[in-house]
C-alpha cells in the first residue's frame, strides 16, 4: 500500500498530491518532486528508443532509505507517482501496477469532467476515496 | 584516510601529486598569487621523449592520506614545494630548517623538493642551489615557472627510474608487500613464503607499476600492468587491491578515450583550493556548463580498440567500475576509496550521457558511511552530491541536495552558522523548484508548481537573509512570497507572513529598486499588485460643469474607423488594445482628473493602504495619494485617485502606486492582465477658467424629470400662474484663467403645458461689458422668470358654474359687468370636489440655462465650458377665465370682451385690466368682467417672411398667426391679478377661440363716415346748423384680398325718442341734397373710394342717420360676411342759426 500519492502535469507541477502521515508532508513533496528527474529522464531514454511501443509503467523510479518511488507516465506526459514503504516487502510489481492502472482510470474520469479544467488541482471527491482507498491506513 | 577528495576523476590518476606550502609567515594573497604561477605548469612535456607529466597541486594535503600513496600512486607526495618570506640573512637558518621539518612530513615519499625564498638578497642570495630559489620580492620573480618545469622535470627523473626498477625487477625473490594502512596489522605472522602471499605481493606490485606506468605517460604499458595486476589479484582474492587494479584500468581506458579529460577543465583545482581556505563556500565547484558537450564521447571508439586491444570499451570501463566499486565496499575502511571511486565514475557516465546508471552510483555514493563526517564535510558532501546531480541533469536532486547543504551550513551544533553561504546556497536551489524570482513570471495566470517546497524555500530564504543581517533581502523575498503565493497561503500564514514582513519593513522599508547581491544576482523589485487586488481601472470623466466641449466648427473628423464595416458582430479587440485606446472624453489642465478603481482585500484582515496614487506618463501630473483602510475579504471596494495634470498632452494611466506594510511598490497595468480597463490614455487639454454658479433663489430638492441633461445645479421656486420673478444668478471666476466670453442660452424643456410668452429672458449686455473676468471676480446676471400658462378653465368648470343655475350663455345682456356667481352653496362643493382639484393642480415649467463660458490656454485650442442651471418652477393656478365672449360696443370699432374670471386660490384676488375698474374675487368665487376693446387691426401684425411660408407646414403658420394676434389682444389688454403681496398679469390667449377673434378683429371694409369734416361713430355727436347744408362722407378702404362691391347704401335719418320708439318719418324735418343713395363702384384691394353726399336739417334736434347697406350688387355682397358691413350709425345734433330761436 502506498503512502504518497501524486499526479503531475505535463508542465512537472503536481495536480494532486496526497501523503499518509500528515506531519512529513513536506518530506514526500520533496521526494515526489526529485523523483522527476528519474521520470523525465526515463521518458527521454525511452522516447529516443521507441515512441510507439512505450509501457506507461515506469517501474522503481529510485529506492531511499524509508520508501520506493513508483512512477508511471500517460501518453499525454501527465506522471503518477506512487511512494510506498520499503519495509513492505510483501508488494508486488503487478499490485503497483495494478494500483497505476486504477488511478490512470480514475484519473481519466476527472478528465472527463466537463467542469474540470485541465491543468488545475484535482478536487474530485471520487478521485480522492479512490486514492484514500489505495493508501496505508494510518494508524 | 578520512576526507574524500570530491573532485577526483578518473585522469588524476596519470598525475603526481605536488604540494605547495608556505613556510613562516607568508601573506595569504601573495602566497596565492605564486600558487597560481606554480600551477599554470600542470603539463610538462619531457625532453628527449613523446611523453607529458601530469602535476596536480595541492596547497594543503593530509599527510594521512599520504599514506594510501602505495595504493593509488597519485594520492603519493612526490613533490614539495615551499615558499618562505625572508627578510635578511639572519632569519636564513631558521626558514632554512623550517624548509626541512616540512620535508620531514612528506618525507618517506618525496622525490625532490623546492624552496622559493622571496626577499633576501645578498650573499646567500647569491648561492646557487639547485633545491633553493631566491627572489628579491613576489613581484620579481620572473623564472618561477621555470623554476617548476625544472622541478617537474627532476621528479619525472626519480619517477622513471622508479618505475623501470620496479618493472624489471621481475625475478627479484624477494616482492615487498605493498599494503595500505589498515592492512599491515592484518600480515603480522602471516607466511611469508606461501604462494598465496607471494602472489599477492605480485599483484600488488604489478598494480603499482601500472600506476608509475600511468602517471610517466606510458598508457599501453599501465594497461598491461593492470591486466596482469587483475588477473593475479583475482586469483588470490585480495578484493581491495583488485578493485585498485580494475579502477586503474577503468581510469586508463578513460584517459585514452577521453583525452579532454572529466572533470571538465580547471574546474579541479581552483576551487578545492577556495574550498580549503575559507570555509563554507563550496560553491564555484559546478565546472562550466559547456564541458559536458565539449568533451563528449571520442566519435569512434572501436578504431581506436584496436591499436589498443588492452584499453577497455566504454561499456566494460562502467563495469569494471561497478565490480572495483563493490570490492571497495567489502572494506569499511576503503570508504573514501569506494566514494572517490563512485564520483569518478559519475563523472564519466555523465559525458557518455548514461544518466539513469550515473544516478544508480550516485544513489550508491550517498549511502557510504564515512564515519563521524564534521559538519564541514557534510557540507562539501552535499554540495558535491548537488553539483554531480546537476552534471546528469538532475536538476530537482541537485537542488535539493544543495539546500541539505544549505541547511547543514546553519545546524544548531555549528558555532558559528554561516547564513551568507546558506543563503548563497538556497539562492542556488532556486532554478531546481523553478523558482524564478522576478515575480513577472508569476503574473500569468494561476500559480503553477510546487506549492509546499517553494513556500518553505521562501521561507527559509527569508530567514536566512535576516540572520545575515541584510533585511532589505527579507523584505524582497517576504514582498515575493505575499506577491505569488497568496493563494497558497493560509489565512494563520497570511497573517504570520505579514506581521513579519511589517517588522522587517519598519527596519528597512522595502522599496522598487532592483536590489543586487555581492555576486551579482540581481534581485527584481516585487510590487504587491496582490494587496489589494484591483480588478479594474476607469477614468473619470470631470463635473458635468468642468467639462470641456470642442466648438463644433473645430471639431475635427476623429472618426478612424479601422474597419470598413460600419457594423460587425465580431468584436475585434485584445487587451493590449484596449489599454491603449484613447478615452472619448477629456481632462483639462489644472483640473483635479479622478481614476475610480475597484480593488479588493483577499486578506483575512484589515488592510492599510497608504500614499495610493497613479503612475502615469506623457504629461506632468501631480499624484494626490490616498490612504485607505480596507475590512477584511472585502468585497470590490470603489477607490477614488485623483490628480492634477499640469502640462496638456496625452497622459497614459501606467498604474498605480501603494505602501502596504511598509513595502512602496509601483504596479504596472502592463503587467496585470486582470485588470479590466477603458482605456487609459485620456487627452489634457489646456487649461480653461472655472465658473462657479449662485443663484438668489433656494436650490432644487428634486431634479428636473426629464434629467437628459446633466446639470451643474437647479433651483426651484413657486409661483402663481402669471407671476413674473427676477432670479438673480452670480457667476465667480473660481479656476485660475481669465473668463473671456460667455454665452447664455436656455431651452424649456418639453412640458404638455402650453406655455405664453418668453419663460425666462435676460440682458446679457451688462455683464458681457465686464468681461475678461479675472479669477476670483464676479458678474451678476438678472433673469425674469414669467410664467404664462393657459388661463383658460376648461369645460369642466363651466360645467360646474351651470350648475348652479346661472346662465353665462346669455350674451345680450347689457350691463357689461355683472355678478354672475355668488359664494357658491356649501352643499354643491362636496359634488364638485373633483373638478375643483384639477384647478388647484400645481403645474410645473422647467427650463434649462446654459451657460457657455471659455477663456486661457483652452479658448485658443477651441475648448468651451458650460454650466446648466435648472430652472424648475412649481405654477399655481391664479385666475382662470372660464368664459370668454364679446358684445358689440356702441361704437363700431370697439367691442367688449366679456370674460369669467375664476379666483382658483384660496386668498381674495383682485384683478384689472387696462381702462378699467379693478374686480375683487373671493376665493372660488367667479365674476364677469367686461372690458372695452377696439377692435385689432391684424395686419399691421409683421406677416411672415416668404421664404419661411414656403418652408413651414401650414398648419404650423396658421398657429403662429392666432399666436400673434392672441398676443396681441393679450397685451392690449394688460390685464393683471393682485393677490395680497403678489401681483401678475394674466393672459387671455389660450381663452380665444375663433369665433371671439373674428368680432374682435376689425373688419377687412372699413368705413369712414365723414359729417360736417367731422369723422363719425356712435357715440360721437356731429354738430350741424338748421338750415346748413351738412356735408356727408363715406369712405370705404378694401383690406381685403379681394376686389368688393358694387355696393348701394343707403342713407336713413330717424330719431329715437329713448323710449323705445323710432320715428322714420322725416321727410319733413331732414332734405337730402342730391341722392340719399350712394353708389359705391367696385373697390380693389387696398384702395379706397368715396362717395359725397349732403344733408339740410331744417329743425333742430338729435337725428340719427341709418346708413343701411342696399344689396343690390350682383350677389357679391352676399358672400361677405354681414360684420363686415358694420356703418357706424351718425347722430348729429341740429342747432338753431341763433341761439335766441332755439325753441319755437
Amino acid at each position: 500500500m502506498a503512502v504518497c500519492i501524486a499526479v503531475i502535469a505535463k508542465e512537472n507541477y503536481p495536480l494532486y498530491i496526497r501523503s499518509v502521515p500528515i506531519q512529513n508532508e513536506l518530506k514526500f513533496h520533496y521526494t515526489v518532486h526529485t523523483s522527476l528527474d528519474v521520470v523525465e529522464e526515463k521518458i527521454s531514454a525511452v522516447g529516443k528508443a521507441m515512441a510507439d511501443q512505450r509501457e506507461l509503467y515506469l517501474g522503481l523510479l529510485y529506492p531511499t532509505e524509508d520508501y520506493k518511488v513508483y512512477g508511471c507516465v500517460t501518453n499525454s506526459k501527465v506522471k503518477f507517482v506512487i511512494v510506498a514503504d520499503s519495509s513492505n516487502t510483501s508488494l508486488r510489481d503487478n499490485e503497483i501496477r495494478s494500483m497505476f492502472r486504477k488511478l490512470h482510470n480514475s484519473f481519466t474520469d476527472v478528465m472527463c469532467n466537463p467542469f474540470y479544467n485541465p491543468g488545475d488541482t484535482i478536487q474530485s471527491k471520487a478521485f480522492d476515496s479512490m486514492v484514500s482507498a489505495m493508501m496505508v491506513q494510518a494508524s | 584516510m578520512s576526507i574524500p577528495d570530491y573532485m577526483q576523476c578518473a585522469e588524476d590518476h596519470q598525475t603526481v601529486l605536488v604540494v605547495v606550502q608556505p613556510v613562516g609567515i607568508v601573506p595569504e594573497d601573495e602566497f596565492f598569487r605564486i600558487y597560481k604561477r606554480i600551477t599554470s605548469v600542470a603539463q610538462v612535456s619531457i625532453r628527449d621523449s613523446q611523453r607529458n607529466l601530469y602535476i596536480r597541486y595541492r596547497h594543503h594535503y593530509l599527510p594521512e592520506n599520504n599514506e594510501w600513496g602505495d595504493f593509488q600512486t597519485h594520492r603519493k607526495v612526490v613533490g614539495l614545494i615551499s615558499v618562505t618570506t625572508c627578510g635578511s640573512a639572519k632569519e636564513w637558518p631558521q626558514t632554512s630548517d623550517r624548509f626541512h621539518c616540512q620535508k620531514d612530513v612528506f618525507g618517506a615519499t618525496l622525490y625532490d623538493s623546492r624552496l622559493l625564498v622571496f626577499g633576501l638578497q645578498g650573499e646567500i642570495a647569491e648561492q646557487q642551489r639547485t633545491d633553493v630559489a631566491f627572489y628579491p620580492s613576489y613581484d620579481d620573480c620572473p623564472d618561477v615557472e621555470k623554476r617548476v618545469e625544472d622541478f617537474v622535470e627532476s621528479i619525472f627523473i626519480v619517477l622513471e627510474s622508479k618505475r623501470l626498477d620496479r618493472a624489471t625487477d621481475k625475478s627479484g625473490d624477494k616482492i615487498p608487500l605493498l599494503c595500505v594502512p589498515f592492512e599491515k596489522k592484518d600480515f603480522v605472522g602471516l607466511d611469508t613464503d606461501s604462494r598465496h602471499y607471494k602472489k599477492c605481493c605480485q599483484g600488488r606490485m604489478r598494480k603499482h607499476v601500472g600506476d608509475l606506468c600511468l602517471q610517466a605517460g606510458m598508457l599501453q604499458d599501465a594497461l598491461v600492468h593492470y591486466h596482469m595486476a587483475v588477473e593475479l589479484l583475482r586469483s588470490v582474492n585480495d578484493f581491495l587491491w583488485l578493485g585498485a587494479a580494475l579502477e586503474g584500468l577503468c581510469s586508463a581506458s578513460v584517459i585514452f578515450h577521453y583525452p579532454g579529460g572529466t572533470a571538465g577543465k580547471a574546474s579541479g583545482r581552483e576551487p578545492s583550493l577556495s574550498l580549503m581556505s575559507f570555509f563554507p563556500s563550496p560553491l564555484s565547484l559546478s565546472p562550466p556548463s559547456g564541458a559536458l558537450t565539449a568533451n563528449g564521447i571520442s566519435a569512434d571508439t572501436s578504431s581506436e580498440i584496436g591499436r589498443a586491444k588492452n584499453c577497455l570499451g566504454p561499456e566494460d570501463i562502467i563495469e569494471k567500475y561497478k565490480e572495483s566499486i563493490s570490492y571497495y565496499g567489502k572494506y569499511k575502511n576503503a570508504g573514501v576509496i569506494e566514494l572517490e571511486a563512485c564520483v569518478k565514475a559519475v563523472r564519466v557516465l555523465a559525458i557518455q550521457k548514461r544518466v539513469m546508471e550515473a544516478s544508480e552510483f550516485l544513489q550508491n555514493a550517498v549511502y557510504i558511511n564515512l564515519g563521524q563526517l564534521s559538519e564541514e564535510e557534510k557540507i562539501q558532501r552535499y554540495s558535491i552530491l548537488s553539483e554531480l546531480y546537476h552534471l546528469i541533469g538532475f536538476h530537482r536532486k541537485s537542488a535539493f541536495f544543495k539546500r541539505v547543504a544549505a541547511m547543514q551550513c546553519v545546524a544548531p551544533t555549528i558555532p558559528e552558522p554561516g547564513w551568507r553561504a546558506c543563503y548563497k546556497l538556497l539562492l542556488e536551489t532556486l532554478p531546481g523548484y523553478s523558482l524564478c524570482l522576478d515575480p513577472k513570471d508569476f503574473s500569468k495566470g494561476s500559480h503553477r508548481g510546487w506549492a509546499a517546497v517553494q513556500v518553505r524555500l521562501l521561507h527559509e530564504l527569508v530567514y536566512a537573509s535576516r540572520r545575515m543581517g541584510n533585511p532589505g533581502l527579507s523584505v524582497r523575498h517576504l514582498s515575493f512570497l505575499l506577491q505569488t503565493m497568496l493563494d497558497l497561503l493560509s489565512d494563520q500564514e497570511k497573517k504570520e507572513v505579514t506581521q513579519s514582513l511589517e517588522n522587517y519593513t519598519s527596519k528597512c522599508p522595502g522599496g522598487m529598486e532592483v536590489l543586487t547581491l555581492p555576486d551579482g544576482l540581481k534581485l527584481p523589485p516585487v510590487p504587491l499588485s496582490k494587496l489589494p487586488i484591483v480588478r479594474s481601472v476607469k477614468l473619470l470623466d470631470l463635473p458635468v460643469s468642468l467639462r470641456p466641449h470642442k466648438q463644433k466648427g473645430l471639431l475635427e473628423n476623429n472618426l478612424s474607423s479601422k474597419s470598413p464595416f460600419i457594423y460587425s458582430p465580431i468584436i475585434m479587440h485584445t487587451r493590449g488594445e484596449e489599454r491603449t485606446k484613447k478615452i472619448e472624453f477629456r481632462w483639462v489642465q489644472g483640473d483635479v482628473c479622478e481614476v475610480q478603481l475597484m480593488v479588493y482585500n483577499p486578506m483575512p484582515f484589515e488592510l492599510r493602504v497608504e500614499h495610493m496614487g497613479l503612475l502615469t506618463s506623457g504629461v506632468e501630473f501631480e499624484a494626490l495619494p490616498a490612504a485607505l483602510s480596507l475590512p477584511a475579504e472585502s468585497g470590490l471596494y470603489p477607490v477614488t485617485l485623483v490628480g492634477v495634470p499640469r502640462t496638456a498632452g496625452n497622459i497614459n494611466i501606467n498604474g498605480y502606486h501603494t505602501s502596504v506594510f511598509g513595502v512602496t511598490s509601483d504596479c504596472l497595468l502592463d503587467g496585470l492582465p486582470s485588470v479590466r480597463t477603458s482605456g487609459c490614455v485620456v487627452e489634457v487639454i489646456p487649461s480653461l477658467p472655472r465658473l462657479q454658479l449662485s443663484t438668489s433663489l433656494p436650490r432644487s430638492a428634486h431634479p428636473l424629470r426629464p434629467s437628459k441633461e446633466e446639470l451643474s445645479s437647479s433651483v426651484s421656486v413657486q409661483l402663481f400662474n402669471g407671476e413674473t420673478q427676477q432670479l438673480t444668478i452670480t457667476l465667480e471666476n473660481i479656476g485660475s484663467e481669465d473668463l473671456e466670453t460667455l454665452e447664455v442660452t436656455s431651452k424649456t424643456c418639453n412640458t404638455k403645458e402650453k406655455l405664453f410668452g418668453e419663460f425666462l429672458s435676460w440682458d446679457l449686455e451688462e455683464a458681457v461689458s465686464q468681461l475678461p473676468l479675472k479669477p476670483g471676480q464676479s458678474v451678476t446676471l438678472t433673469v425674469n422668470v414669467k410664467v404664462r400658462l393657459d388661463f383658460s378653465g376648461g369645460e369642466n368648470l363651466l360645467q360646474d358654474l351651470n350648475d348652479d343655475g346661472i346662465s353665462v350663455t346669455g350674451l345680450p345682456i347689457s350691463s357689461p359687468l355683472r355678478q354672475v356667481l355668488k359664494p357658491r352653496a356649501e352643499t354643491k362643493a362636496l359634488g364638485s370636489e373633483s373638478s375643483k382639484t384639477d384647478y388647484n393642480h400645481v403645474k410645473t415649467l422647467e427650463a434649462v440655462m446654459t451657460f457657455k463660458y471659455s477663456g486661457g490656454a483652452g479658448k485658443v485650442e477651441g475648448y468651451y465650458r458650460h454650466l446648466s442651471l435648472g430652472v424648475h418652477v412649481d405654477v399655481e393656478p391664479s385666475v382662470f377665465f372660464t368664459r370668454v365672449s364679446t358684445l358689440p360696443a356702441t361704437r363700431t370699432r370697439q367691442c367688449h370682451l366679456l370674460l369669467d374670471v375664476f379666483n382658483s386660490t384660496e386668498h381674495e384676488l383682485m384683478v384689472s385690466a387696462n381702462n378699467n375698474q379693478d374686480l375683487v374675487l373671493h376665493p372660488s368665487e367667479c365674476q364677469r368682467m367686461a372690458i372695452q376693446v377696439a377692435k385689432f387691426d391684424f395686419h399691421t401684425l409683421p406677416q411672415p417672411d416668404q421664404e419661411a411660408v414656403r418652408y413651414t407646414n401650414p398648419k404650423l403658420l396658421e398657429e403662429e398667426r392666432l399666436h400673434a394676434q392672441a398676443s396681441m389682444i393679450s397685451s392690449t389688454l394688460g390685464i393683471t391679478w393682485n393677490i395680497i403681496s403678489f401681483d401678475g398679469e394674466a393672459s387671455v390667449e389660450g381663452v380665444l377661440n375663433q369665433l371671439v377673434l373674428e368680432h374682435l378683429q376689425l373688419a377687412p371694409l372699413q368705413w369712414d363716415v365723414v359729417v360736417n369734416g367731422k369723422p363719425c361713430d356712435c357715440d360721437i355727436i356731429a354738430d350741424c346748423k338748421v338750415g346748413d347744408a351738412v356735408p356727408l362722407e363715406v369712405k370705404l378702404t378694401n383690406r381685403s384680398k379681394n376686389a368688393v362691391g358694387p355696393f348701394a347704401l343707403t342713407v336713413v335719418p330717424f330719431q329715437d325718442y329713448q323710449n323705445g320708439v323710432q320715428n322714420y318719418d322725416l321727410q319733413d324735418a331732414v332734405t337730402f341734397i342730391g341722392s340719399n343713395t350712394f353708389y359705391i363702384d367696385t373697390v380693389k384691394p387696398t384702395e379706397n373710394s368715396v362717395c359725397m353726399g349732403a344733408l339740410l336739417f331744417l329743425y333742430t334736434g338729435d337725428f340719427y342717420l341709418n346708413i343701411k347697406f342696399q344689396d343690390d350688387s350682383a350677389g357679391q355682397g352676399k358672400e361677405l360676411p354681414p360684420s363686415w358691413f358694420g356703418l357706424p350709425s351718425v347722430h348729429i345734433k341740429a342747432l338753431e342759426v341763433r341761439p335766441l330761436s332755439e325753441h319755437h
